[in-house]
């Protein structure tokens, strides 16, 4: 990871690297518990509540008939239900926030680390369709157009709907998506493209096209630290490394890592009891421990 | 947290009781050493002159002249310091080793001792011994300098206490411990000491350690005395954790962890055969039940002695006072007492059970009591699967057997939930093959929730849908107020939602504050103003977002608290048990005995019967098992294990029948549980010993240890067998060791193909994220179906089919009974085990179709209901104002709730008057003063409001039984379908971090 800048949410809140597999119990909560406070809130009463767009509520009612006014649960849990899927993929390099103002734009950000792309670093917002799941597929859109054959590189959407023609409930999930981006940058495929000359020049010149993808891959870096391009409080926003305020946090998510039970059991103090060997089905089939001398 | 916290209180009282008396205390002599010395051996010279005077009787004078000198000399003793007390300067070792020049008079002339022998030699009176022990606490509490570490000091001490070991009055038993638990805090300051109590014993016998073999009489003795020698006594059991030659002296040389094991069960025998029932809504022992009840305040106390014990000793007194409690007290005492024939004796031992369980805190102990539950078996049966029995009975006996099983299910033990669920399905056999792999599939669409709610009775649906929920309102039913702190809270809290809580607060009683508290803000302090009854009734339709909320925060709790298990229960790991799956003692396959045994029932007629779940509690309805036989020689049930032939048997029958029924309210000094068992004048140690013998005697009919080798031993068979399977490959891990970061992993690409390359005619199959195929997972689990049991009818168990079977009756049971109820199936439905989450809530899940599912359970209660509604003209208002009941009352527990102290109360009073008047529910729970008032209040306005209670009982009091349960029903029912739609709807956000 470039030690040079810091990503954060608009929130306090961060993720820590998801490929370091083992993360401290605050950061492990966070996301989730986030979105959570944002979905299932009882707002107080004095704060101003930020509405949702009006659509979901209306659209999700054809959910499911029976009750309609639990149509909403329905959609915002079925998200939430994917977002949990994508946190268990852990995909490497590729973190998305949903954001505080609807469930159905997340906002996301991809480090590339090996081949042609390698030290890319590029933010995108996923919109999914408030007719979710029986919708379109999602749409992934990058703040820059990163120049890629499947790129549009005018408005930055990534095209999608070539690995997801139709979009299926129950087989299509979210994080397909996401790592369908992650891998488009590894795997470049230049058949009817959305940038022909991304994909003419990988065809005929890679050296050129190469050049032009560092450059791209510059030119993102170089706007890194822009205000995002979608005002949330959600969003990911990157700023300079400040020892201030990051030696901290990076020392708390190192020393954390060291100890993630102990950090739990603070916020949950409850622990069940077993007494079954591994492998076995027989209640108390697990030997004592040996007695200490 | 802590339940038991016996230190945290020990350690104020065992110093600071010291403390103001000494300070207290004018040093008589404040003048230097040299004078202070002086005045000694003057004080000395004048006792020597009547100590010398020998062969004749003291006379009263020379008593009394002995008595007041050696009262200053004492004094004067325990001023004396070392030589330069206050030189810092020399060492540490030096200082050690000093002694104040009294103390060396004292050691030169061998003075004590002297003394002690002319005592012996006359007439030595209880009196005098009282005097002579206080003479030694004040010179042992007060010293200046360590006595006890010098012979001359120690030596007659000893001796002095050996000549107490007699049992005697009271005062002089007060002083005798008073004295030992200031040896115990001595020792407990200067550790060393302890060798020397030893060594100055080896040449007096075997009994190892005095202080400890004197302080054990008290372990279960009532008031100040019993609690000093057991803070004493757990003073040297801390001791021990880190000696083992003290623990060995315990373990082996005293009759310590026998005696308080057997303890128990003397305390046990002389609890209340029949619980006082107030109100018709009880269930289990709150801490303010019992505290009233002196013989319960006498076994709790020694229980949360033991479980102290447990917690600070050496792993050695441990085991051994675990195998105690186990042999000693759960096997031959609490078996047969939850065997008992009456109903009343056995709604009195399962609520004890369940208090008991609530109350242990220490793992080696609720291991124990968990072990005996599940594996004991009494008359052929596990106690378990008798617990499981009564569930079918009537009401009071299913209420407390369901509150037992909420303890038990709240404990989140892997091996209860083998033991209750899952080993039944573990085998999948009750789904169809090809389900077996959806058993792990999350329902992200909420289809099941949408399923459930759909189940709602037409009935009881809004007339209209609700109007958009406003979110600045706090539906009123969201009452939860915080847990009266008490020793007894459950363990976890229960995973019921607000709503229902607060309807029935005793339930929320056990919701931990703290748990609740971060996550909802909670109603604003300061009654917020109530809505009008027609709003807030209308506001239980809207009340889905605390069920959500709730049943999240249950399955995280659940989750985290299950990641200790040994597998994740999901249909692949642990594979299904091998040809014998059951329990090592020679159990035959589960499947055909609980089936029989369920047809077998007796409860099976009693509770069709219209009307029949509130009708008492007939003897009839007793639980399967207990052998009418047993009345007879059982008279108070204390000791079951020994059969009528055994004289062991006979003595301790004998003991209980001495003891009358009664509630062991007899004024304090009257002989109360130990001291029943061990009645005045009796010679301690031999009675031990015949405790011991009858212990032991037991002990190999009872082997815990060839158990557990045939445990192991199939144990191993099935890992051979494992093994050859796999053709020896040994359980290696498919999924190669990744390099740390391939571009695109080789999973990743077959993930990526499948999704994308799924031809369109398997969409909508409902599976999870795809796998990669997992060669060996399939071979794995394909096979064991070929060695497993043969397939006989899939049985999901006799706790699935006692729990749906009772659930299918709904609308028969009491209100209390369905409460408790749909909170056990709700608390079930928060597992997150594939296996167990599948079966409640996978409503795409299709069964074997001998296999009841829950949703086939709930949808005939709906039919019942809609019928019920149908015939019921009026049911509509009824309904309204069963709903208006249910609110008043969670509010009125509520009100009672934040802050509310235990009350102390005789619980009967206010509930006994019988007024068969409106409200008398209400007034039933009018406990406090405050509850009374609003009872009254509420009765009153319920009068105003021109309506009768809904549930004032007519003339015709069963047919008023069934409108009213029934009534209940379709109001708990509608909240429990909500409660289950949120469940499920939770178990797929759950935070995979919990799980891994």
């Amino acid at each position: 990871m470039n030690p040079f800048w810091s990503m954060s949410t608009g929130s306090v809140r961060k993720r820590s690297d998801t490929e370091e597999k083992t993360l401290s119990g605050e950061v492990r909560t966070s996301p989730l518990r986030a979105s959570a406070k944002k979905q299932l809130p009882s707002i107080p009463k004095n704060a101003v509540p930020i509405t949702k767009p009006a659509s979901p509520a209306t659209s999700s009612q054809s959910t499911n008939g029976t009750h309609a006014s639990y149509g909403p649960f329905y959609l915002e849990y079925s998200l939430l239900a994917e977002f949990t899927l994508v946190v268990k993929q852990k995909l490497p390099g590729v973190y998305v926030q949903p954001s505080y103002r609807s469930a159905l734009m997340w906002f996301g950000v991809i480090f590339i680390r090996h081949g042609l792309y390698q030290d890319g670093v590029f933010k995108f917002t996923v919109y999914i369709p408030d007719n979710y799941p029986d919708g379109d597929c999602p749409r992934l859109v990058f703040d820059l157009p990163v120049f890629h054959p499947l790129v549009d590189p005018l408005s930055g959407e990534l095209d999608v709907k070539r690995a997801f023609a139709k979009w299926r409930r129950n087989h299509n999930h979210i994080w397909q998506v996401l790592m369908y981006a992650r891998r488009v940058f590894y795997k470049i495929d230049t058949t009817s493209p959305l940038n022909p000359e991304a994909a003419v020049l990988y065809e005929k010149d890679v050296q050129l096209f190469k050049s032009k993808v560092v450059d791209s891959v510059k030119l993102c870096s170089s706007h890194l630290f822009d205000q995002p391009k979608i005002e949330d409080p959600y969003a990911i926003i990157f700023s300079p490394w400040n020892p201030a305020i990051h030696d901290e946090a990076r020392e708390k998510m190192l020393t954390q890592k060291k100890k993630p039970e102990d950090q739990h059991c603070k916020s949950m103090h409850v622990s069940g009891l077993s007494w079954v060997k591994p492998g076995s089905v027989q209640p108390f089939s697990k030997e004592e421990k040996a007695m200490p001398t | 947290m802590e339940r038991m916290s016996w230190l945290s209180k020990l350690t104020p009282r065992a110093g600071g009781q010291r403390a103001p008396r000494s300070a207290s205390l004018q040093p008589p002599v404040t003048a230097d050493p040299e004078t202070c010395l002086m005045v000694f051996k003057n004080h000395w010279a004048q006792v020597l002159r009547i100590l010398e005077r020998r062969g004749s009787k003291p006379a009263p004078d020379d008593l009394s002249a002995v008595r007041n000198n050696t009262y200053q000399m004492l004094n004067l003793l325990a001023e004396d310091r070392p030589w330069g007390d206050g030189d810092r300067d020399r060492s540490q070792g030096d200082r050690d080793m000093a002694c104040g020049p009294i103390l060396e008079f004292v050691a030169a002339e061998n003075l004590l001792e002297r003394l002690l022998c002319w005592h012996l030699q006359g007439d030595f009176t209880e009196e005098r011994k009282v005097e002579q022990l206080k003479l030694y606490e004040m010179l042992i509490s007060q010293a200046r300098q360590p006595l006890l570490r010098h012979k001359p000091v120690l030596t007659p001490l000893l001796r002095l206490l050996s000549v107490c070991a007699e049992p005697a009055s009271a005062p002089l038993e007060n002083s005798l411990v008073l004295l030992l638990n200031q040896l115990c805090v001595s020792v407990a300051r200067e550790p060393a000491i302890l060798e020397l109590f030893f060594h100055s014993h080896t040449d007096q016998g075997p009994a190892n350690l005095i202080i400890f073999s004197l302080l054990i009489p008290f372990i279960h003795h009532e008031g100040a005395r019993g609690q000093q020698a057991r803070d004493a006594l757990l003073l040297i059991m801390a001791m021990s954790a880190s000696n083992r030659a003290v623990a060995q002296s315990i373990t082996d040389n005293s009759y310590f962890c026998p005696v308080l094991a057997t303890g128990l069960s003397a305390l046990y025998s002389s609890l209340p055969r029949k619980i006082e029932v107030r109100g018709d809504d009880w269930h289990f022992l709150r801490r303010e039940d019992w505290i009233g009840v002196s013989s319960l305040v006498l076994f709790m106390n020694s229980l949360e002695f033991c479980n102290a014990v447990i917690q600070v000793a050496h792993p050695l007194v441990q085991k051994q006072l675990v195998d105690y409690v186990h042999n000693g007290f759960l096997v031959p005492v609490m078996g047969p007492a939850l065997h008992k024939t009456s109903v009343e004796e056995m709604i009195a031992s399962t609520a004890y059970l369940d208090l008991f369980l609530r109350s242990v805190s220490e793992t080696a102990l609720l291991k124990t009591f968990l072990r005996f539950v599940l594996l004991h078996r009494h008359d052929n049966m596990t106690i378990l699967d008798t617990l499981v029995g009564r569930i079918n009975s009537n009401s009071r006996l299913c209420m407390v057997s369901l509150s037992l099983f909420r303890t038990l299910l709240s404990l989140n033990c892997e091996d209860v939930m083998l033991q209750l669920v899952l080993r039944y399905l573990l085998p999948c056999s009750h789904v169809m093959l090809s389900q077996k792999r959806a058993v792990r599939d999350l329902d992200i669409y909420g289809k099941t929730a949408a399923k459930f709610l759909s189940l709602i009775p037409r009935c009881c649906r809004p007339e209209s849908p609700p109007p958009p929920r406003d979110r600045d309102e706090e539906p009123p039913s969201r009452a939860r107020g915080p847990g009266s702190p008490g020793a007894d809270a459950p363990p976890a809290p229960k995973p019921s939602t607000p709503s229902r809580l607060s309807f029935f607060m005793r339930q929320a009683s056990a919701a931990p504050t703290e748990a609740a508290a971060p996550r909802s803000p909670g109603p604003p302090a300061g009654s917020p103003p109530w809505p009008g009854p027609r709003d807030e009734v209308a506001e239980l339709d809207r009340n889905y977002l605390e069920y959500l909320r709730d049943a999240r925060h249950s399955i995280d709790r659940c989750a985290w608290a299950c990641r200790v298990w040994s597998a994740p229960y999901d249909g692949e790991d642990p594979r299904a048990p091998g040809p014998d799956p059951d329990s090592p003692l020679g159990r035959p396959p589960g499947p055909p005995t609980p089936r029989t045994k369920k047809r077998g029932l007796p409860e099976e007629g009693t509770r069709e019967a219209p009307g029949g779940p509130l009708g008492g509690d007939e003897p009839s309805a007793g639980g399967s098992g207990p052998d009418p036989q047993d009345r007879g020689t059982l008279v108070n049930g204390a000791h079951g294990a020994a059969e009528p032939g055994r004289p062991e048997g006979d003595v301790v029958v004998k003991k209980v029948r001495r003891s009358p029924q009664g509630e062991g309210e007899g004024g304090g000094g009257a002989p109360n549980g130990a001291a029943r068992a061990q009645p005045p004048g009796w010679d301690p140690l031999p009675s031990v010993d015949s405790l011991l013998e009858e212990l032991l005697a037991r002990v190999p009919a009872e082997p815990p240890g060839a158990g557990v080798s045939i445990e192991t031993f199939t144990e191993e068979l099935r890992e051979i067998e494992a093994e050859m399977q796999n053709g020896g490959v040994g359980g290696a891990p498919a999924t190669p060791t990744e390099p740390p970061e391939p571009p695109l992993s080789h999973e990743e690409e077959e993930a990526f193909a499948s999704f994308t390359a799924l031809p369109e005619g398997d969409a909508g199959t409902g599976r999870a994220p795809p796998r990669p195929p997992d060669p060996l997972a399939q071979v794995v689990a394909s096979p064991p179906r070929a060695v497993g049991p043969p397939p006989s009818q899939p049985f999901t168990g006799p706790f699935v089919s006692v729990l749906f079977g009772k659930l299918e009756n709904m609308p028969h049971n009491s209100l209390y009974v369905n409460f408790l109820l749909t909170g056990l199936v709700a608390q079930l439905a928060c597992y997150p085990q594939p296996l167990l989450r599948s079966f409640l809530l996978n409503t795409n899940m299709v069964f074997q179709p001998s296999v009841k599912s829950l949703l086939q359970v709930l949808g005939s209660v709906k039919n019942k209901i809609e019928s019920f509604a149908a015939s019921q003209e009026d049911f509509p208002a009824l309904l309204f104002k069963a709903k208006k009941y249910l609110i008043a009352r969670g509010r009125l527990d509520w009100a009672e709730g934040p802050g509310a102290a235990p009350t102390l109360r005789r619980p009967d009073t206010l509930a006994r008057s019988r007024k068969p008047s409106l409200g008398e529910l209400l007034l039933r729970h009018a406990n406090s003063p405050t509850r009374a008032r609003h009872a009254a209040q509420l009765a009153l306005q319920g009068l105003r409001d021109g309506g009768l209670h809904p549930l004032a009982p007519p003339a015709r009091h069963g047919e008023a039984l069934r409108v009213r349960n029934a009534v209940y029903c379709a109001v708990i029912f509608s909240e429990f379908l909500k409660e289950l739609a949120a469940i499920a709807q939770a178990h797929a956000v759950t935070s995979p971090f919990l799980t891994e």
